[in-house]
């Protein structure tokens, strides 16, 4: 990595510690929603509300046309604005991994996390769950800690049918990951925000990584979604 | 057709508005109060100024506490193993405390008419009370990856309309006392000219921004903010009470309260459409 580095919270090229990321070879992808099961199933995730998920665009004009799939979950930004905002180190930056990963209990609910987070990856959790104890905290994609640390991958990527999803430790020159990150031309989601994403896309197509004209023509579902979530939190 | 995309939540909700403007109130009324000490025409404003600032301090505070969805560990904000001193929630907090016990001291002092204290807790009081504008706006310019709110103009324009809903609520304090309303118009005039100005400034940077903040602007102008931005802040609440102020009926008793009402409407207003147009975009990306 020949980045600039610009914070010292980041473990991106820091000698002795591990990096992991994400590489999502979209030309893989085929929009299976594989992973957002994986995900719901390893953490009991709530209705109306997603660590990760996978939004498509139809793009194109018939016959030319093509349903382009965007995986998208928390990039563990390696400068992320959710760690700086939080009042009180709720959210914390783990230094060998790069994780970025939530305290629980000590989260007081008040969402600056949220509102600096530039990718959505952060949600509020209800009050009442039947499962988990974890409840009325913010929460987001951990890049499967619990599993990386045990020496497996995440959930996601092991269910990927397609491959798509590549996962591994970016300062391991050896590694799948970073092999991919230096021999194929990549892109990151909203890079002026200056943030640093960890997750790294192949073919990612601009009609889904830019803010879209389609935001004044909402597509019904959108509605749906809010009135699930809305219910299920009542 | 056939797009698919997930919902995602406005974090901050109407209610922060609701404690921005009365927190916004607050401050400025206490200082109202403070200046009563070195200014005479403020003087009959200093009790009565002061025991609605602290009413609204509850009220804001308790609605601060209220919209976390852990009020219960709203202390977390005080445990110096947890601050992060990072975020302006963090200094934010610490200003609201301190401002909080600033005015208990206050309030004692007040009760005792001991004056030479009275002037230093107006001080630091009023130091304290302009933290709170202050931090409000900082609150919103450090989100980046937000149109609007991401301005460095954001805490000055908090501070511009905090003096102003702060001076027209005063003003119906001030009853009949002419030499005081004289004050609070010109406090209502110029804070509100101030306002108008960065409205326009953040207009114009919104309008000529990227695609995210093109887009906001376009939501709070003609879309779905249009009505409340538009037409209650700045027609309404900024544009027609300065217009009002000017005229020889601005300078009459009726006319600065007609202002008044507007510029509360207009400020109420104004923070609630800068919260959520800061927010609505990115709700869909
Ligand atoms: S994607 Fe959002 S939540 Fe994840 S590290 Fe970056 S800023 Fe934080
Ligand atoms: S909601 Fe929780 S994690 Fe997010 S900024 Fe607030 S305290 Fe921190």
């Amino acid at each position: 990595m020949s980045e600039l580095r610009l914070s010292s919270i980041e473990t991106r090229g820091v000698p002795g510690k591990k990096r992991y990321a994400m590489v999502i070879d979209l030309r893989r992808c085929i929009g299976c929603d594989g992973c957002m099961t994986a995900c719901k199933a390893e953490y009991d995730v709530p209705l109306g509300v997603w660590r990760t998920w996978v939004p498509y665009r139809v793009v194109g004009t018939y016959p030319n046309v093509r349903k382009q799939f965007l995986p998208r979950l928390c990039n563990h930004c390696d400068d992320p604005p959710c760690v700086r905002s939080c009042p009180v180190g709720a959210t914390y930056k783990v230094e060998d991994g790069g994780f970025v990963l939530q305290h629980y209990d000590r989260c007081i609910g008040c969402k600056a996390c949220m509102a600096s987070c530039p990718y959505n990856a952060r949600f509020l959790l209800p009050k009442d769950r039947s499962y988990t104890e974890i409840t009325g905290v913010v929460d987001k994609c951990t890049f499967c800690h619990h599993r990386v640390i045990q020496g497996m991958s995440p959930a996601c990527v092991q269910t990927c049918i397609g491959r798509a999803r590549i996962f591994g430790d970016l300062n391991d020159p050896n590694s799948e990951v970073a092999r991919l990150v230096a021999t194929l031309p990549t892109q990151v989601l909203r890079p002026e925000e200056g943030t640093k994403p960890n997750v790294f896309y192949i073919g990612a197509d601009r009609n889904l990584t830019e803010h879209g004209r389609a935001v004044y023509n909402p597509p019904e579902v959108l509605e749906r979604d809010r009135q699930a979530f809305d219910n299920h939190k009542a | 057709m056939g797009d698919f995309n997930v919902f995602h939540h406005m974090p901050w909700s109407g209610s922060y508005a609701i404690y921005f403007f009365v927190i916004g109130i607050s401050a400025a009324l206490f200082f109202f109060s403070a200046l009563s000490w070195y200014r005479e025409e403020f003087k009959s404003l200093r009790a009565s100024s002061f025991y609605l600032s602290l009413l609204l301090l509850a009220v804001g505070g308790l609605l601060l506490i209220g919209d976390l969805t852990q009020p219960g560990r709203f202390l977390n904000i005080m445990n110096p193993a947890y601050l992060n001193f990072d975020s302006p929630l963090a200094w934010g907090g610490l200003n609201l405390i301190s401002f909080g016990l600033v005015s208990v001291a206050y309030f004692f002092m007040l009760r005792s008419n001991d004056e030479p204290r009275g002037r230093i807790l107006a001080v630091i009081g009023s130091l304290l009370a302009v933290g709170l504008p202050i931090y409000t706006g900082f609150d919103l310019t450090v989100h980046q990856n937000r149109p609007v709110w991401n301005s460095p103009l954001m805490p000055v324009l908090f501070v511009a309309l905090s003096l102003v809903s702060g001076a027209a609520v005063a003003s119906f304090l001030a009853g009949k006392n002419e030499q005081l309303q004289v004050m609070l118009r010109r406090f209502m005039l110029w804070s509100a000219a101030g306002v108008g100005a960065m409205l326009i400034s953040l207009l114009g940077t919104t309008a000529y921004g990227g695609v995210g903040a093109e887009q906001t602007f376009m939501f709070l102008t003609s879309g779905v903010l249009g009505g409340i931005f538009v037409g209650l802040g700045i027609l309404l609440g900024t544009a027609a009470p300065i217009a009002l102020l000017v005229t020889p009926f601005g300078h009459r008793q009726t006319g600065i309260w007609s202002a008044a009402a507007l510029l509360l409407v207009g400020g109420m207003a104004l923070r609630y459409a800068i919260l959520i147009g800061g927010q609505i975009v990115q709700t869909y990306f």
